[in-house]
């Protein structure tokens, strides 16, 4: 079997159940712990509520029915896991696309071992802030935001369900008008199919109980020809026209994707806003220690010279500046350097403006492909 | 009198130091603003040094290396050449003039255009005077 796009199913009744369509990708993770293929499976499970996602690692395949479902309401990043901690493992991970860009930047940083993750990537429409996801379902949906145990996006509209039973569904478009819906880089991203793991899944294109795959490696393709000779998954062929259908959604979201790039990053703030929102900076380190990429043991901002007085705001060229131009050419747009600043300054917009200069010069896209940025290059390039 | 304006200038060992050097010999003035700092290789500036010379007060800094082709060590110039274009985007998105912001190739034989590039960068400099803190 060689075909690049296809469409799978689990064989386990109890998982199509349960999972998101099809729920190939649970018998996938089945199958990668029933042959030990992998050491351990990272995925994100159902923490107290909807609004919250815990990241575990499951090391045997009975326990992987327990993590179906998707978490739109709690945006978390994996990659730093993985170089923290699970480097000594084999282990595979369910990714959205800014997740398998970030392992890609740092197995170009050598912190992970390319040979040692297996990525199953989940094709992404955008997360939501959870407190702006409960502010948003209490005034649009008009319900306690505590009664919502599953949600999904699907065919532009945010859908919630309720405890019982009862499912609500708003077009996103509508509450991002408003101020609410996805987070702004999710409204600025612009890979939604997870094309740098090693496969992708995901509803797009795909029929009532099948999940559509594309297969984007080697290692991709013997993960599937492996499920499906050990009996977890079943194949078929996508038609034409679903093919065609997941394109088109593709490529509307990547022009909403790009618009949005446009509308946020070309007239954001001007210099006096930009020196407001520095003022408000106190200098906690949040967004340098929460970066998926940024990753050194001895951090140059902690050096005496780069010090401040501890009663002002930092230097914005000597904190944030720093901070660019270590890490802009290589910023992957995932936006936790935003979700985690107590002072709510919107740091990624610059990270991701200066990535967009140095990709419009040198051609790098942060995140894919094997190439490192040109800027750490030992070769004579003039950019 | 006004305050008169700060540069901070890198100067590599190889080439723009010895450019420098041979304007001294030969008596060739230039303007006594700029501050050198000898480093081994332009490629050994990172932009954080430009930053902290901003930091500290600089109203200009002016970063001198070799030739590109003629680096002491190969391809440092090449390194420096990357850096000093993300530099500049950096310093403009936090409100400097890219015109405080010069680098040159200059070679240890060109003592006058060392001069001529100092008298050059004062003259912009002074033009756009100090930087307001």
């Amino acid at each position: 079997m060689s075909e690049r796009f296809i469409l799978a199913k689990s064989k386990e009744n109890e998982i199509t159940d349960s999972g998101a369509c099809g729920g190939a990708v649970s018998s996938i993770f089945q199958y990668l712990l029933a042959n030990e293929l992998v050491d351990g499976v990272l995925t994100l499970n159902k923490g107290i509520d909807v609004y919250d996602g815990v990241p575990r690692l499951l090391t045997s395949a009975e326990k992987v029915i327990e993590t179906c479902g998707s978490l739109h309401c709690a945006p978390t990043m994996v990659s730093d896991l993985i170089s923290d901690f699970l480097t000594d493992e084999k282990i595979a991970v369910a990714v959205k696309p800014c997740d398998a860009k970030a392992i890609n930047e740092l197995v170009k940083r050598h912190r992970i071992d390319e040979d040692k993750i297996i990525t199953v990537g989940l094709n992404c429409g955008g997360t939501v802030r959870p407190e702006v996801a409960q502010e948003m379902i209490e005034k649009f949906y008009n319900v306690d935001p505590s009664r919502v145990v599953k949600e999904e996006i699907d065919k532009g509209k945010f859908i919630i369900e309720l405890d019982d039973g009862e499912e609500i569904a708003i077009k996103i478009d509508d509450l991002e008008e408003e101020g609410y819906g996805r987070r702004d880089n999710c409204q600025r991203c612009e890979l939604k199919v997870p094309r740098n793991a090693d496969i992708a899944c995901g509803n797009w294109g795909s029929e009532p109980g099948w999940t559509f795959v594309e297969v984007n490696s080697e290692k991709g393709r013997e993960i599937i020809d492996g499920a499906v000779s050990e009996g977890f998954i079943e194949t078929k062929a996508p038609s034409e026209k679903a093919l065609e259908m997941r394109e088109k959604v593709e490529n509307i979201m990547i022009k909403m994707g790009n618009r949005n790039t446009g509308k946020q990053l070309d007239d954001d703030y001007s210099l006096e806003e930009w020196e407001a929102q520095w003022n408000k900076c106190i200098k906690c380190f949040a967004c340098r220690d929460v970066c998926p990429i940024c990753w050194c043991n001895e951090c140059e901002l902690e050096k005496p010279y780069f010090s401040d007085d501890p009663q002002s705001p930092p230097d914005p060229l000597g904190f944030h500046g720093v901070r660019l131009s270590h890490m802009s050419p290589s910023c992957i747009n995932c936006g936790q350097c935003d979700d985690v600043c107590p002072m709510e300054i919107p740091v990624s917009k610059l990270f991701h403006k200066l990535q967009k200069k140095y990709e419009s010069r040198t051609g790098y896209v942060a995140g894919i492909g094997d190439e490192k940025p040109p800027l750490y290059s030992p070769m004579k390039e003039v950019f | 009198m006004t305050e008169d304006v700060k540069i901070v200038g890198f100067c590599c060992n190889w080439c723009c130091y010895g450019g420098a050097d041979t304007a001294g010999t030969s008596r060739m003035q230039y303007p006594p603003n700029i501050r050198i700092i000898r480093v081994m290789c332009s490629g050994r500036i990172n932009p954080s040094m430009i930053f902290k010379a901003y930091k500290e007060g600089a109203d200009g800094v002016f970063v001198g290396g070799c030739h590109i082709g003629d680096c002491h060590y190969d391809a440092g110039n090449y390194k420096w050449n990357r850096r000093a274009l993300m530099t500049k985007d950096i310093i403009e998105e936090f409100g400097i003039d890219k015109e405080r912001f010069r680098f040159e190739w200059i070679s240890a034989s060109e003592g006058e255009k060392f001069q001529r590039t100092m008298k050059e960068f004062y003259k912009t400099i002074s033009q756009l005077g100090p930087r307001k803190k």
